[in-house]
């Protein structure tokens, strides 16, 4: 907390409340305590004081008691030698000045004429417009409510000049804001810049002294009070509304004084901070709003992002600004070689795509840059390596998520028309047809899709993406020695995870449409069992999904390492499951297994004359040694059931350290399909060469040797199967 | 021994939500016609659907019933309310389909509003079931009948924050709407809680399947919800139901096909009544508490039939 901060607003509020006692005094004097005082067409009194104290203030005499309360929230003056923490002062300092500045304005509302033009926009002799009456606050804060419009800006100053003005308004109605101007020249020199000045162009002029953005928070209350259904007095819910809602700043453009040192503090009550383009102290640390408090010396052309990354405020892109069609219409498209322009990485040539983490400061947003050759410089029908480098930076962004926003450029890219994109990681490869080139499209496009989409998808966790696209070979062959290395590590801390690591496990409910009481419980070591998700996906689709299918659950109150079960895990399962499930343990087929919806990649089967386990996958279509094929097994193990012996999982799971723990394991692999066989050959070698089993993988038999039980003992017997000198299961 | 009959008790109940002076819900028992079981404070209620613009593609069965009123929601609704005996009228704004005849959302909200000023039963008014368009209208119809409370809809998982954001402004109730599923169903309602929406002012609309077109999926989504409101007390999932009745029933091939094109059909009149009457009854049994029906004939129908279990 900075003590310059705090001594200039307690200073500020001092000053404010001596002016404002002076002028209550002579309007008592000339109009006594009964006359009215009241804002234009409201229910809501004097807004502020009345959403925070509770106190509707009807008369001039109900303001008696609000000059008060000021008098007792104004704190002690900040002294050089006794050091205090200076936060609480300074927001009581705030909320005091927030109370007078109201009643200062209420009190213009007595004079004869009204000095604010009471209407919805400014005409040409008018300027401020004072506070805006009920009607124009349901009609504009619907907008705050459904996102049209997140929040305001609320300007004091004036920029240096008229076109500086022009600029900034732009650029915040841009992103949809509201601005509020008081305190300052500004709306003058939006007024001179030949712009609209009112509600409906979101440029609202409230005052010319500071005082006059008590309408700004004003407007604020009003909306937590009309919105989030607050009752009046009810402080503490109030300010929570807007600094959860309400995506409002305080933009300071030129010299901050003591009064707007005070007003500034009266905007933190409510989560709104300040940013200043002079270079006064700063308040960093987190606590009342959602990130930084007050932030300065800021640039005026960087002025506007920066407050919006202080804010906390999401960015959306309505419209992806490419020259063809976009759509998943257009996933689906192959292009030929007769219709190519380009042909990018593929076998004939290199080429990876690459997702990084940065900071916040070392991305900059929509920036979209192509090292080497554009497509109008590649000649028709060449083919040259490519580097998709997208660098994303984001408050509740982590490393973990990196290789989930790389995964999905594949399908973004994919959906604009005459763009083909195939594979993932280092073995992309892309072509681009004739068409989209002619219409124009460019290699900076592909930055423009993945910038728009991304934003859109996973706002949640990302608030900047910046693209380099490289053709240049050997930039190319350089990054990409770095990314191989990215690749790596990122295996190895998947391949590291195990479920005595996390706290947290995932669950996944997607499914319960059509199995009303499955719960798929997602760990490190056990994937989802479609094999889509696995725990990083589900922990990502939490983030950016709060209230969608993967929930966390708390992994404590252990009952049975071995089988997997825990007593928190239970109870989620219970309720989740429509108190269909009492128990589940994760790591056993014979007992309380997991249930199953149907969209299990591969389902295992206890054999009982062997005391083995089989898993067969849903490409196998022929029939396998407990006498059903995979279809009809399908039917006995889906629709949300505990079927003991039977479990519907991923193919991946067969190769994870907890695989059927609770019964021994890999070591009771048996039968697999041949081709699922190969398609795990390598996990399998590992895992049994982990596991001290020798020859294993050609101890697991397949279609080829065995379709009854009675085939695979016999050759269970001739190979000597490890299951063979295990404990019987039953 | 004497027979007991036996009672299905839960300790739960369906949140009570008030539309003008009309109640819906309130009650702890499956459907709001189980009076056996416990107390039924609010029937189910049954609302006629008025369109905005003359319909185009109506049966003539359905178009000989409305009359000479179908190019004037104002004295549609009306005959709805004085002759038909409807407890609630539905307005369908379908001419604002973008797709359509893209009406605006203020015009829309003209018509709203004089049919609001016309009728003393309770309004319900519905979007043409775009999501985005739908997010318009209901701003600006939520705006206009500011002072009176009506039931806007359906919000759905893309415009919920368009369409709560009006119910909070100016007061009205929403009819959120997810299709045929539990958890989405769910999901919605506390996505709009989240929005700052109390669970007071909203029913769910569980998307109807008509009778032959995927009334059991609707049937078997409802009693879900049900029982995870009632036996679990999953709150969120307790408001009372909504179900467009009339518009999926009557886009059945069986409600409308001629006579001579099917003989044995039979009368083409009462056909496409029952359709509509027993996909009614369907859902009431599912736990509905407002129909929304068309047909002057169906309404007298699943009325008797509801008054048998009040005797």
């Amino acid at each position: 907390m900075s003590k310059i901060i705090a001594s200039s607003a307690i200073r500020g509020a001092y000053k404010v409340f001596d002016r404002v006692s002076k002028k209550y005094e002579e309007a008592l004097q000339k109009f006594g305590p009964d006359k009215k005082v009241e804002l234009p067409n409201t229910g809501y009194y004097l807004p502020v004081i009345y959403g925070l104290l509770g106190h509707p203030v009807k008369t001039l005499g109900d303001m008696k008691p609000v000059l008060e309360k000021c008098k007792s929230l104004l704190p002690p003056h900040v002294e050089d030698k006794i050091w205090v923490p200076y936060l609480g002062h300074t927001l009581d300092a705030g909320a005091a000045t927030l109370f007078l500045f109201e009643i200062e304005e209420a009190l213009k509302y007595l004079e004869d004429p009204i000095p604010y033009f009471v209407a919805e926009d400014c005409d040409e002799d008018h300027l401020w417009l004072g506070a805006a009456d009920d009607i124009i606050l349901r009609k504009r804060g619907v907008e705050f409510v459904d996102g049209t419009a997140p929040g305001f800006a609320a300007i004091v100053g004036q920029a240096p000049d008229v076109e500086t003005a022009v600029k900034l308004a732009r650029q915040l109605i841009d992103k949809q804001l509201y601005v509020f101007m008081a305190g300052g020249k500004f709306a003058e020199q939006l007024k001179q810049g030949g712009m609209q000045l009112g509600w409906s162009t979101r440029l609202v002029p409230f005052g010319e002294p500071v005082s006059a953005h008590i309408f700004s928070l004003g407007f604020a209350t009003r909306a937590a009070l009309a919105f989030g259904g607050i009752k009046p007095g009810d402080y503490k819910n109030i300010l929570l509304y807007n600094k959860n809602r309400v995506f409002a700043f305080v933009l300071a453009l030129d010299e901050v004084d003591e009064e707007r040192y005070a007003a500034a503090a009266g905007a933190i009550n409510y989560g709104f901070p300040a940013i200043a383009h002079t270079n006064i102290p700063q308040i960093l640390p987190t606590g009342i709003c959602t990130y930084e408090h007050v932030v300065s010396n800021v640039p005026l052309d960087e002025i506007v992002d920066r407050a919006v990354e202080v804010r906390g405020l999401k960015v959306t892109v309505t419209k992806i600004d490419i020259p063809v069609s976009y759509g998943p219409a257009y996933e689906g498209e192959r292009i030929k070689k007769e219709n190519m322009r380009v042909e990018l990485g593929g076998p004939k040539s290199f080429g990876f795509e690459f997702c990084q983490m940065k900071d916040m400061d070392e991305v900059k947003d929509g920036h979209f840059e192509v090292i080497g050759p554009d497509l109008d410089e590649i000649p028709e029908g060449a083919t040259v390596p490519i580097a998709i480098w997208v660098e994303v930076a984001g408050r509740k962004m982590q490393e973990d998520f990196e290789p989930i926003l790389e995964r999905q450029f594949h399908h973004l890219l994919n959906q604009a028309e005459g763009v083909l994109h195939i594979g993932q990681r280092d073995i992309i490869w892309m072509r681009i047809t004739k068409k989209a080139f002619d219409s124009g499209f460019r290699l900076k496009h592909l930055g423009t899709i993945l910038h728009a989409k991304l934003h859109n998808d996973f706002g949640n966790i990302l608030d900047k993406i910046q693209v380099k696209i490289y053709t240049d070979p050997e930039k190319v062959k350089e990054l990409l020695e770095v990314a191989r290395k990215t690749y790596r590590k990122r295996e190895e801390r998947m391949a590291g995870m195990t479920d005595e690591s996390v706290d947290v496990f995932y669950s996944c409910t997607l499914c319960q449409s059509f199995a009303p009481t499955h719960v798929c419980v997602v760990t490190p070591e056990r994937p989802g069992l479609c094999g889509a998700y696995n725990w990083l996906d589900c922990r990502a689709a939490y983030e950016i999904n709060p209230t969608g299918p993967n929930q966390p659950i708390a992994k404590a109150d252990e009952i049975d390492p071995l089988k997997g079960q825990w007593g928190t895990v239970n109870q989620f399962v219970y309720e989740k499951s429509g108190n269909a499930i009492e128990r589940f343990n994760a790591y056993s087929i014979m007992e309380d297994p997991m249930t199953s919806c149907g969209c299990f990649e591969a389902i295992t089967v206890v054999l009982p004359m062997t005391q083995g386990f089989m898993v067969v996958d849903r490409d196998y279509n022929g029939m396998t040694p407990c006498g059903m094929a995979f279809s009809t097994l399908a039917g006995q193990v889906g629709g949300g059931a505990q079927t003991p012996g039977f479990v519907g999982m991923s193919r991946q799971y067969v190769l994870s350290k907890k695989f059927l723990l609770a019964e021994g394991g890999l070591k009771r692999l048996v039968w697999m399909p041949k081709a699922l066989k190969e398609f795990l050959k390598e996990g399998l070698e590992k895992r049994a060469q982990e596991l001290g089993l020798e020859d294993f993988y050609n101890k697991i038999a397949d279609e080829t040797v065995a379709t009854t039980e009675e085939e695979l003992m016999e050759f269970l017997q001739k190979v000597n199967h490890p299951v063979l000198s295990m404990e019987p299961l039953f | 021994m004497a027979f007991k009959e036996p009672v299905e008790k839960y300790n739960n109940s369906i949140t009570e939500v008030s539309i003008s002076d009309l109640k819906v819900g309130g009650q702890s028992v499956l459907t709001g016609i189980y009076s056996f079981d416990g107390p039924v404070p609010n029937p189910p209620k049954i609302a006629m659907e008025v369109l905005d613009v003359k319909p185009e593609e109506w049966p003539q069965t359905l178009v000989d019933a409305v009359g000479d009123v179908y190019d004037d929601p104002v004295k549609w609704a009306l005959k709805c309310q004085n002759e038909f005996k409807a407890d609630m009228i539905c307005l369908s704004l379908v001419s604002t389909d973008p797709n359509g005849m893209n009406r605006s959302a203020e015009e829309a909200a003209k018509t709203a509003k004089a049919v609001l000023d016309a009728i003393n039963i309770p309004l319900i008014v519905y979007g043409s079931l775009n999501s985005e368009k739908d997010g318009e209208v209901m701003k600006a119809v939520g705006e206009a009948c500011h002072g009176k409370v009506i039931l806007l809809g359906p919000a759905d998982d893309e415009n919920y924050r368009t369409v709560g954001g009006a119910s909070l402004g100016y007061q009205h109730k929403v009819a959120a709407a997810s299709p045929i599923d539990v958890n989405l169903a769910k999901q919605l309602n506390i996505l709009l809680g989240n929005l700052g929406v109390p669970l007071e002012s909203i029913v769910i609309d569980p998307t109807t399947g008509g009778l032959g077109y995927g009334i059991e999926y609707t049937f078997s989504v409802m009693q879900r919800i049900r029982l995870a409101a009632l036996a679990q007390g999953d709150d969120k999932l307790k408001s009372p139901f909504i179900n467009m009745i009339g518009k999926e029933a009557w886009k059945a091939r069986e409600a409308k096909i001629s006579e001579s094109e099917e003989p044995s059909f039979g009368n083409l009149a009462t056909r496409g009544i029952l359709w509509e009457a027993i996909t009614a009854i369907n859902l009431l049994i599912a736990g509905s508490d407002i129909m929304v029906l068309r047909h002057p004939e169906s309404v007298k129908l699943v009325r008797s039939f509801m008054n048998e279990f009040f005797k």
